[in-house]
């Protein structure tokens, strides 16, 4: 018999250090505190966050673990692809996956086959050029986080409590371009 | 009251402010170096007086906590586990001597290990120290043990050492907190040299002291249940269960909850030394076969009266490196299930996953320094022409030289200095003069290596030493240094300049060069190796000063420029093997190297690096 904890959303988000994948983490976090949801999750610093691989876990409700097991995640949110390959096994049945694909060559034909079995969907944009139409190239994420924002079925997230979030936890001097960035993301990903 | 996320280190912070605790010395290392930053957030938000710094070491933390606890006050050090391989000498100390107010002592551990050398257990430490060890399963647990370490400190007279593990430091988890307020103790130090100052003689009877308050702590442990506890029912007996504590015990319960598996007891040491036996011994006599999961090596295992039903590490049961993440450990508990012939717990099949991957060609992502990293300019004109050269270098972000074929070794804190002595005398022993170049950071060389260049000077070993000088303890996040005359706050302190430092020590070459400009470092560079070469010369010191990239961006770069790369590369790959900076990459669609915009900082140093000059700095247009 299967048993699953129904109460917990699992996220995952990964990319390489630099990226901003504390950041992304961090805006998904408060969403869910603002709205009196229990947060546990695990971050990645010191030597990896220097240009290797990055993984962050969020756990939203009832639990004692930081850790997202194998097979349990909800949503993986990648900032690249092949990061996001290294991250499949996270993904629990059904689950919804939102990658960063800056050659639009993502999934392969094989993983895309995986997917479809386990009743995974999966969304992908350039976020990079999004960010670097908005002219920050280096909010990546919250373009990505933009379209993340406009998927179906992300709840209990909203695209609108998302936006509140992020400019909420900006710092002043990157509110105002945070926030069009991730419109800008946001517009990209209702066109899925 | 207001609920807010907090890092698990700022969870500790919090508990440590809440037991009012009134001075936090630490030296920063992963995963412990938040803790200081976080109390010194709150102190700020709540108008604190706690004395906060950044000491130049861990043992110097240690001391300067240790002095304030033994004036009645409420005072802790943090550090990284191996951090307090550096304290050890103090820690041991500690214990015999004991205490009058309350000392708490916070050694992070890495199990992975992601970003140390080792994968040690502080656990151990403190049972060669002879003092109790607090072990918490998440951020709101260790901000609770926070405050039981400095009680029973306080009432025991004895030093505390709380030990989170990373996934404890670097959780997330929502808390509500509020209220803060001063602890007025005023320190009162005692004279009473017999104990503060203790001769072999008095030792003895503060040994005898120490091993009682072993025995009374035992016996509190045995019925602390707020952190250690069983769910076995009454009378009950079963054909398994599971001992455990730390972070395992956040997996183990989160598991066997959801699958509402109460046919397996476990017992959570969160207080595993002194050992808790009265409590452990009953839970193993009613199990015919007992699981012990703990981190990182074998504490409860060993402590544990009988060891005959016992599957854990020593067994064979549990892997003995690396971390115990969610997927080892239901593999470990369903592989003991069946050698019990009990159920085993529902796992997610990931078996397909895993598969595909194995087709997948993977990229191996190692760390590299920053794009503008002032250390790879260091290290590539480090290298030039010294193919035979031992690189010796140490702890920091510049271990990530190595990339770049500049860094040989590191052993440990201060050991590029210590080694390449080492190497000299080895290879002079043999008629061999070989050249040698050590480097090490600035808040390395602070750290220690001062120790290890007297020894240098005095013993006359001869190489050259580069200091690389970014005005900042990078690696963990942007701490101040001495040399810097910021203190831990941001208020000014005194600032110690590395060129007396290092004079100090009895160095009388010493040149002090922006490694940014490539010509100006190599020719200091070559005269430093002919002092180290020459007979009346001796050992060559170059302090390589520039701002680290990330945490002085403005000053590091003041006017970005950003090179392009032209037709006239051969695809040589030289600028990628020697310089590796991560905006370089092989364009296929041009058909040569390229530097990504995006990432590329204009630091211009690659131009100097190209041998064919195709990497160009853009004429302007009009």
């Amino acid at each position: 018999m299967e048993v699953t904890d129904l109460n917990t959303v699992n996220i995952v988000l990964c990319g390489l250090g630099g990226q901003g994948i504390l950041f992304m983490t961090k805006i998904l976090a408060e969403y869910a505190l603002k709205r009196g949801i229990p947060v546990l999750g695990a971050e990645t610093h010191g030597m990896a966050q220097r240009g290797g691989s990055v993984v962050s876990h969020l756990r939203l409700g009832e639990t004692r673990s930081s850790l997202v097991p194998a097979g349990k995640a909800g949503f993986l949110i990648a900032l690249d692809p092949w990061e996001a390959y290294r991250s499949l096994p996270f993904l629990g049945e059904r689950a919804v996956l939102c990658v960063n694909s800056p050659n639009g060559d993502f999934p392969t034909e094989e993983v895309k086959t995986y997917l479809l079995k386990h009743g995974i969907s999966f969304f992908t944009a350039d976020a990079g050029r999004i960010a670097g139409r908005m002219g920050a190239p280096l909010s990546t994420n919250l373009a990505l986080l933009g379209v993340f924002s406009a998927l179906p079925e992300i709840s209990p997230f909203s695209h609108e409590g998302l936006g509140e979030t992020v400019e909420l936890v900006s710092p002043d001097r990157f509110r105002e371009v945070n926030l069009k960035v991730f419109e800008a993301g946001f517009e990209e990903g209702k066109r899925h | 009251m207001k609920e807010e996320i907090f890092l698990g280190n700022g969870a500790i912070a919090l508990g440590l402010l809440e037991a009012g605790c009134q001075v936090v010395t630490s030296y920063p290392g992963t995963p412990s170096s938040e803790i200081l930053p976080e109390i010194i957030r709150l102190k700020e938000l709540q108008g604190l007086n706690t004395y906060v710094e950044w000491s130049t070491n861990e043992k110097v933390a240690l001391d300067n906590a240790f002095a304030a606890a033994i004036t009645g006050k409420r005072a802790c050090c943090c550090m990284k586990q191996v951090g307090l391989n550096v304290a050890a000498d103090s820690l041991m100390s500690a214990a015999y001597l004991g205490i009058t107010g309350g000392f708490v002592i916070i050694s992070a551990d890495d199990p992975g290990p992601h970003s140390s050398q080792t994968e040690q257990d502080t656990r151990f430490m403190a049972r060669i120290a002879k003092v109790p060890v607090l072990d918490p399963s998440d951020p709101g647990e260790a901000r609770e043990m926070a405050k039981l370490a400095f009680e029973i400190s306080e009432r025991f007279k004895i030093p505390v050492i709380l030990r989170p593990a990373i996934r404890v430091c670097h959780a997330r988890q929502s808390l509500s907190w509020g209220g803060l307020t001063n602890n007025e103790a005023k320190a009162l130090f005692k004279k009473d040299p017999q104990r503060w100052a203790a001769t072999p003689r008095f030792r003895f009877v503060l040994h005898r002291e120490l091993n009682q308050k072993l025995r009374d702590i035992g016996a509190l442990f045995d019925g602390l249940s707020s952190v250690n506890f069983h769910d076995m029912k009454e009378g009950a007996e079963y054909p398994i269960g599971i001992i455990c504590g730390g972070v395992p015990y956040a997996v183990v319960r989160d598991i066997l909850s959801e699958q509402a598996r109460d046919d397996i007891p476990v017992l959570k040491l969160g207080a595993p030394y002194p050992f808790p036996r009265a409590l452990a011994d009953p839970f193993v006599e009613r199990c015919r076969k007992v699981l012990v999961l703990e981190e990182t090596d074998t504490l409860i295992e060993y402590l544990l009266g009988n060891r005959d039903k016992i599957m854990g590490r020593l067994s064979g049961n549990v892997p003995q490196e690396g971390e115990l993440v969610p997927e080892v450990i239901v593999k470990t508990i369903n592989r003991a299930l069946q050698e019990c012939g009990v159920k085993s717990l529902f796992a997610p099949d990931t078996g397909d996953a895993a598969e595909l991957l194995k087709n997948i060609p993977l990229p191996v992502r190692r760390p590299t320094l920053c794009p503008g990293c002032p250390h790879r300019a260091s290290f590539f004109s480090i290298r030039k022409g010294r193919a035979k050269t031992i690189f010796t270098s140490d702890i920091g972000c510049y271990t990530l030289g190595l990339n770049l074929g500049s860094v040989d070794t590191c052993l440990d804190m201060g050991a590029a200095i210590t080694m390449a002595s080492g190497f000299y005398h080895a290879y002079k022993q043999d008629g061999v003069d070989k050249s040698i170049v050590a480097t090490i950071g600035d808040s390395t060389f602070f750290h220690s290596g001062t120790a290890g260049l007297l020894n240098a000077v005095y013993n006359g070993a001869r190489f050259v030493l580069v200091i690389l000088d970014n005005q900042i303890t990078a690696m963990t996040g942007m701490q101040p240094t001495p040399g810097l005359g910021i203190k831990a706050d941001g208020s000014k302190g005194v600032a110690i300049p590395l060129e007396r430092v290092v004079k100090g020590c009895g160095i009388e070459f010493l040149e002090v060069v922006d490694p940014y400009d490539l010509k100006a470092m190599s020719r200091a560079l070559k005269r430093a190796s002919a002092y180290a070469a020459d007979p009346d010369g001796g050992i060559g010191v170059v302090i390589a000063r520039h701002p680290c990239v990330i945490a002085y961006r403005n000053r590091a770069i003041p006017n970005p420029r950003k090179p392009v790369v032209t037709d006239d590369c051969v695809s040589c790959g030289f600028c990628m093997e020697r310089f590796e900076c991560p905006a370089l990459f092989k364009d296929e669609k041009v058909g040569h190297t390229m530097i990504n915009e995006v990432l590329c900082s204009g630091c211009e140093v690659c131009v100097g690096v190209c041998p064919k000059g195709a990497i160009v700095i853009p004429k302007e247009e009009h």
